[in-house]
């Protein structure tokens, strides 16, 4: 036989040994066999549950730039369910006691990469996944969930898709999405008793338009209120101090600030009242820090007066740097648990107590599932009416029952008084 | 050794074991998990994308900072495309219409700006290429009637047809496979050919290029263009794979992931790039499965070792160990008792002649 032959057949052999071995292998669909856990042939338990434990998986930024929120998304929720898994675990709808383990996934606020964690949350085995934060990073996979049929709830994202009952099944928003803080300043405007002329300035992205979107259906038909001068600008205008200084120009008593970038909001406070203007400021929720914003922003003069008529913000939430938070029993339970079972200081991000929050919701939605299926657990989470989870602003609840709305739809609007923000029920009041 | 080494310097065995890898591929998403095969398919789409930057940057010798740029572009070429009703309305030619599309854009772009930038060196046209992905990230939120905005757009066509039998990672990864696999075969023969060496001398020289009758700016342009339509075919199977774009995708700090991951796969070597993203797909993976929050340092780490230990890259691996063990047959060369075993490889002075003919081009295209 020549060399050249032999070769050939060797080739051969080695492709056809190939083949077998490989196609022998079968294919077992890459997640793990469902379990009968209660012996009751007609319930098939969904993957990621036992008769002792429920795997949660957080796909969320854990470095880069946007790894200071993104590990609160995580470590609210790993403290809480720590804590309870300490205690001996929680007792579900179907009777069965369980503990419940979160795993963590970092996406680095890359959508592909948190499309690919998807795909290995799936290969893991995870009952369900959400609570994580970002708009694209969400939205990335939220088509593939659908197609698995795996739950991807109370995610940290304004984006109104994810309560949109009928196109996203699967999932459900935690947060307040932007239109509800622009209509919850829109409402207190509207109930004032004095005419107001009203300055818009909102960034030229489904994040500004949202505000105003939420902002004007709630003016809408108010005699008191007249819209004067609305800008826009583009999220990466290195100044809007053309804008501030056009906007003055109009005379509004009332600045309505859709402004995301904090140095920005910061140079818009410092700039209008060197122009001599000085209206009251709404400020959505991620530009409205204290420290972050409003201090190096000069809104407290050198004596504590406050510079500006009012500064309103949006919240849904108690601020974990408060001093009531802290000494509260629950404040405290919450610290120790932080720093017990995470890496986190707990306050430095309200994303930390957020996810808190969600950990509750999540487990209220464990407390009422009657099988452990999928199907079942969401029938149980979208059916949460008036719970009251802690660290809720007072009067605020949980209602997941509303089709459009996330679980938080209690925003409450507060004003700034030179330290901190207190709840308003008028507008100046 | 030294008979395993000439075993694998036969090209028949080469050709054995390239016949042999490219039947385990064909075979194994058949038997594999979902997950192995989405991983490879991923891995897929950034070795195109790594392989372009490859070819500017490792074989032209250009500082090419904005690759994720034109991936970006032709995600949303093709996004745009098979969403359209148009697109929708041709079907499989819809399709095809949109890898067309994802291939152009971006090459046309790429042209264009490298009309511009390659009459620039060194830093300047990096710094050119910086401009492209801050340019294109605001650019994209902005066109939000047809980008879908901030919050991205997604295209679930990809799913397998009925007649496959297929499941939808299976036919992904096929029809990833198949386009990277054309993909690699054309930039195997481009590096190999005249362009190649066209391109090697412009790296090294471009006086000397001149002198030689290659105008050194045509052929920066023509490899800025290639790695731009590299990019874009990366754009089209991430769409394939991902199924979902946003501005966020073309961001400047995965662009300078993708730089990374060419230099860890190896500059100017074309397994390089496959392993290069294997790199940028598994590291990430594998963090997750022991610390998720160990990504960026173990990156780093990686990096510093890479650039450390191997600045040729993980491609020049092999090449490296060849010539450990030839430093520790040293000593024994020298004792009478290894006279006798030396090999005529071993006999012959100078390392770069015992290589391999491949590997010999691959150290003048350094």
């Amino acid at each position: 036989m020549s060399t050249l032959r032999r070769r050939a057949l060797g080739l051969a052999a080695i492709a056809g040994v190939a083949a077998l071995v490989l196609t022998a292998c079968g294919r077992d669909g890459g997640t793990p066999a469902p379990e009968d856990t209660d012996g009751d042939a007609e319930v098939v338990a969904s993957p990621g549950i036992t008769d002792d434990n429920l795997l949660f998986g957080i796909s969320t930024p854990l470095t880069g730039a946007t790894a200071g929120p993104g590990n609160c998304t995580a470590d609210g929720a790993i403290a809480y369910f720590g804590t309870k898994n300490a205690e001996g675990g929680i007792e579900f709808g179907d009777g069965v006691t369980r503990t419940i383990e979160i795993r963590k996934y970092d996406d680095e606020y890359n959508p592909e990469r948190s499309a690919a964690n998807f795909q290995q949350m799936v290969a893991d085995g995870v009952f369900a996944a959400g609570i994580g934060l970002g708009t694209p990073t969400n939205r990335a996979w939220r088509d593939a969930a659908i197609e698995e049929e795996v739950p991807q709830v109370l995610v940290m994202t304004g984006d109104p898709l994810f309560n949109d009952r009928e196109e996203s099944p699967w999932q459900l928003g935690l947060v307040p999405i932007y239109q509800q803080e622009g209509a919850a300043f829109g409402e207190v405007l509207a109930a004032s008793t004095e005419d107001h002329k009203v300055a818009i300035l909102f960034q030229n992205d489904d994040y500004g338009q949202g505000y105003v979107e939420g902002f004007k259906e709630a003016i809408e038909g108010a005699g008191n209120i007249e819209i004067v001068g609305e800008l826009t600008y583009e999220p990466s205008a290195p100044s809007l101090e053309g804008q501030i200084t056009e906007l003055s120009a109009t005379g509004a008593d009332v600045l309505f600030h859709a402004v995301s970038v904090v140095p920005r909001a910061i140079e818009n406070l410092q700039k209008a009242q060197s122009l001599g203007w000085f209206p009251s400021w709404f400020l959505p929720s991620n530009t409205a820090s204290p420290g972050g914003v409003l201090t190096p922003g000069g809104a407290v003069a050198a004596d504590g007066a406050l510079v500006y008529p009012g500064i309103y913000a949006v919240s849904f939430s108690a601020a974990a740097a408060s001093p009531p938070f802290q000494e509260s029993e629950e404040g405290q339970a919450y610290f120790a648990a932080i720093e017990e079972y995470t890496e986190n200081d707990g306050f430095s991000f309200p994303h930390c107590v957020w996810s808190w929050i969600a950990a509750q919701i999540l487990e209220q939605a464990f407390m009422e599932m009657e099988e452990p299926t999928r199907e079942s657990f969401m029938a149980a989470l979208l059916a949460i009416d008036g719970f009251e989870a802690q660290f809720l602003l007072p009067g605020g609840s949980i209602n997941t029952t509303t089709d459009g709305l996330p679980a938080v739809q209690d925003v409450v609007l507060q004003s700034f008084n030179g330290r901190g923000y207190a709840n308003v029920e008028s507008f100046g009041g | 050794m030294a008979a395993l080494t000439r075993l694998l310097e036969s090209s028949w065995t080469r050709v054995v074991i390239g016949v042999a890898i490219g039947v385990v591929l064909v075979l194994l998403p058949l038997s594999s998990p979902a997950f192995t095969n989405q991983t490879i398919t991923r891995i897929a789409v950034f070795a195109v994308a790594v392989l372009g930057l490859n070819i500017i940057m490792g074989y032209a010798g250009q500082v090419m900072l904005g690759q994720i740029f034109f991936v970006g572009v032709g995600a949303y070429a093709a996004a745009i495309t098979v969403r359209s009703d148009w697109g929708a309305a041709l079907g499989f030619w819809g399709v095809v219409a949109a890898f067309v599309l994802a291939v152009l854009v971006p090459g046309v772009m790429g042209l264009l700006v490298a009309l511009a930038a390659a009459r620039l060196r060194g830093l300047a046209i990096a710094m050119v290429t910086i401009a492209l992905p801050i340019v294109g990230v605001p650019v994209a939120k902005r066109l939000s009637d047809i980008t879908g905005g901030s919050q991205g757009i997604s295209a679930r066509v990809f799913g397998a047809p009925e007649w496959t039998g297929l499941d939808n990672d299976q036919w992904q990864y096929y029809v990833v496979m198949t386009i990277a696999a054309v993909v690699f075969a054309l930039a195997f023969f481009l590096v190999r050919g005249k362009y190649g060496r066209a391109f090697a001398i412009v790296k090294e020289n471009e006086a000397v290029a001149a002198s030689m009758g290659i105008s050194p700016y045509r052929y920066k342009v023509l490899a800025f263009t290639i790695a731009a339509m590299f990019g874009g075919v990366a754009g089209f199977l991430y769409i394939a794979a991902i199924q979902f774009t946003s501005p966020e995708t073309l961001s400047f700090g995965h662009s300078i992931e993708l730089v990374i991951a060419t230099i860890v796969g190896g500059a100017g070597s074309i397994v390089g790039s496959i392993l290069g993203g294997i790199y940028y797909v598994l590291v990430p993976q594998l963090t997750n499965a022991v610390n998720p929050n160990a990504t960026a340092v173990v990156q780093g780490v990686i990096v510093l070792v890479v650039l450390f230990v191997l600045p040729g890259g993980l491609a020049s691996l092999p090449r490296a160990i060849r010539r450990l063990v030839r430093r520790k047959r040293g000593p024994d060369v020298a004792g009478p008792a290894a006279t006798e075993r030396r090999t005529p490889e071993g006999i012959t002075p100078g390392a770069g002649d015992a290589l391999p003919p491949r590997e010999n081009e691959e150290r003048q295209n350094r």
